[in-house]
């Protein structure tokens, strides 16, 4: 075999490698599913059986009656949903005045929120507990999502996008007498989709998968987020693998259709977050 | 340059940018100093402070930061951290680049194939941490395939030599897509000509990756390392659903103990001392991480 074709063979074996580690990645979501839909006896049965003999549908409302599932997947939807809009206009405002203003302590202002990222709620857990408290807001939608509505990740971000749109474009706005907060509604905000895409997307992710910040400041049944609910009763009903799962699938399907729909934004903003642009 | 004139539109435009930005960054500002720098002060002054959240607080100098030192529970913790830390870090700063130099590759059917590759990343810690605390059960699958070869039944999160490598294997499974792609942003923004210069130069693909590849790829790989230390650093959902930090606290990261002393035995002043141990991790990290930042162009 020459070495051009030897070559080629090899770049084939290295695809179907690659293919064949699809595998690997994708396994445990595979046996969630097919878990989810076998009865309880089929679940741990030998030799190992990858698909149910007979899709058990009736686990997925047997499993959602077992707790308050409709209200903690609308607390974590309301939750991911206020603080994913909270990020949006904060971080862009923010994102806005730092790339194209000038004012004293500018720079000093953009280090200080950059810094914050080295405080992430487990190091300021016990404080912010504390202070939440202190606001009232402990067992309250307001506490769940308050401490979490603005990131200085997000600030980074819209100001790198920001700083690359064109002065003349805010310039021309501001000649035609348009107010500084009409620049930004009518100008900034829809020339910088994409990075606001991104960002609404990983907040969104982010905060739907919140587990330890509710887990802190709430402990009343109704105002819990649906991760909570799940380990709860996964806690308490350890043996129901099969009613597990099926609230693991149901828990996975906000993310995993927000990821199909808008895979390129998804994939772009993580990208943006390896210090990109 | 801070005065305020009678009325916005009497100011000078000057003037009146120079407001305009500051007021356009103000309401993120406030948020951070109320949730961010006031609880980090908070902390600090906590960390010298007697408090159970009933009775008010009592100032007890160094007694914490004492009692922290002497509690071996906290020693074992901040070495399961470490362990932690490294053991997920490391294999991902190899294993995501791999993954990112074989997504790069041209090949058909390639959208779908990093589709695939990249859908978990999408996927909640929470539903990650059931399928696998599901897979690990004694009589799960994973004891099936390794049966099948021949290794014997382990309970492996309730035995302690198992527990902390089988979270580690969960956090690096994890980590590849997300770092994976982060990477191949990297090799994307690498010109072609470096690459064909290199070859018509007579470099092999071997020589033109150490040569050419690499040294390019250097900003994105040392932010790959301080982000994978970082997010590796926080871990807690998995030691408490997975195995409630045990068996004998094999698996109690330093969140989890920072967490269980706090509101489980309500010592805040003890929890205080402790977070400010896990802030010299992220302080020494992220300062790394904005020399990085810097350097990667933003100012």
């Amino acid at each position: 075999m020459s070495r051009k074709a030897l070559m080629r063979w090899g770049g084939r074996l290295v695809t179907l490698l690659t293919i064949a580690g699809i595998g690997l990645t994708l396994l445990p979501y595979f046996w969630m599913l097919s878990s989810s839909l076998k009865t309880g006896s089929e679940v741990f049965e030998l030799p190992i059986r990858w698909l149910p003999r007979e899709p058990q549908w009736s686990n997925y409302p047997d499993a959602l009656s077992r707790g308050a599932f409709g209200v903690y997947f609308f607390n974590s939807t309301l939750v991911a949903l206020a603080v994913m809009a909270g990020n949006l206009l904060f971080c862009s405002l923010a994102g806005y005045g730092l790339a194209k203003f000038r004012f004293p302590y500018r720079e000093l202002s953009f280090r200080a929120i950059l810094s914050t990222l080295m405080l992430p709620l487990e190091i300021v857990l016990v404080p912010t507990f504390l202070v939440v408290r202190g606001l009232g807001l402990v067992n309250n939608y307001g506490g769940l999502i308050l401490p979490l509505a603005v990131d200085a990740f997000g600030i980074f971000l819209m100001r790198q996008y920001i700083k690359d749109l064109p002065d003349s474009l805010i310039e021309a706005a501001r000649l035609d007498g348009c107010s500084e907060h009409g620049i930004f509604w009518r100008i900034i905000l829809p020339n910088c989709t994409p990075a606001l895409g991104a960002l609404a997307l990983l907040t969104f992710r982010d905060n739907w998968d919140q587990f330890l910040w509710p887990l802190i400041v709430v402990s009343k049944d109704r105002l819990k987020t649906f991760p909570l609910g799940l380990a709860q009763m996964e806690g308490i009903d350890s043996a129901a693998y099969h009613e597990i799962m099926a609230i693991a699938v149901i828990a996975m399907i906000p993310t995993a259709i927000i990821f199909l729909f808008f895979q390129r934004a998804f994939v772009r903003g993580i990208a943006l977050s390896g210090l990109k642009e | 340059m801070f005065r305020q004139k009678a009325g916005w539109r009497g100011l000078s435009l000057q003037t009146r940018l120079c407001w305009a930005g500051f007021l356009f960054v103000l309401p993120a500002l406030l948020h951070l100093i109320a949730f961010k720098f006031y609880p980090m002060v908070e902390a600090f002054r906590l960390s010298f402070y007697t408090y159970d959240l009933m009775s008010p607080p009592v100032f007890h100098g160094l007694e914490n930061y004492r009692a922290v030192w002497n509690n071996p529970l906290f020693h074992q913790s901040f070495w399961v951290s470490v362990k932690y830390m490294f053991g997920v870090s490391i294999p991902e700063w190899f294993l995501a680049l791999a993954l990112a130099l074989l997504l790069n590759r041209r090949m058909p059917g390639r959208p779908l194939i990093r589709l695939a590759y990249f859908f978990p990343i999408a996927m909640s810690q929470i539903v990650v941490a059931m399928v696998w605390k599901f897979m690990y059960n004694p009589l799960g699958v994973v004891n099936t395939v390794l049966g099948s070869v021949g290794v014997g039944r382990i309970n492996w999160l309730a035995t302690e030599e198992t527990a902390l490598p089988a979270l580690i294997l969960i956090g690096i499974w994890r980590g590849i897509p997300l770092f994976g792609v982060i990477y191949l942003a990297g090799l994307q923004s690498i010109p072609k000509e470096y690459h064909e210069a290199a070859t018509i130069d007579g470099a092999g693909p071997w020589q033109s990756f150490i040569h050419v590849t690499i040294p390019l790829l250097m900003p994105t790989i040392l932010f790959v390392m301080v982000m994978s230390l970082l997010s590796a650093m926080k871990v807690f959902l998995n030691p408490l659903v997975m195995t409630e930090g045990g068996p004998n606290g094999t698996t109690r990261v330093l969140p989890y103990f920072i967490y269980e002393t706090a509101f489980a035995y309500h010592r805040m002043g003890e929890a205080a001392a402790a977070s400010m141990v896990l802030f010299a991790f992220a302080f020494a990290l992220t300062l790394i991480q904005l020399r990085l930042l810097r350097r990667g162009g933003v100012e």
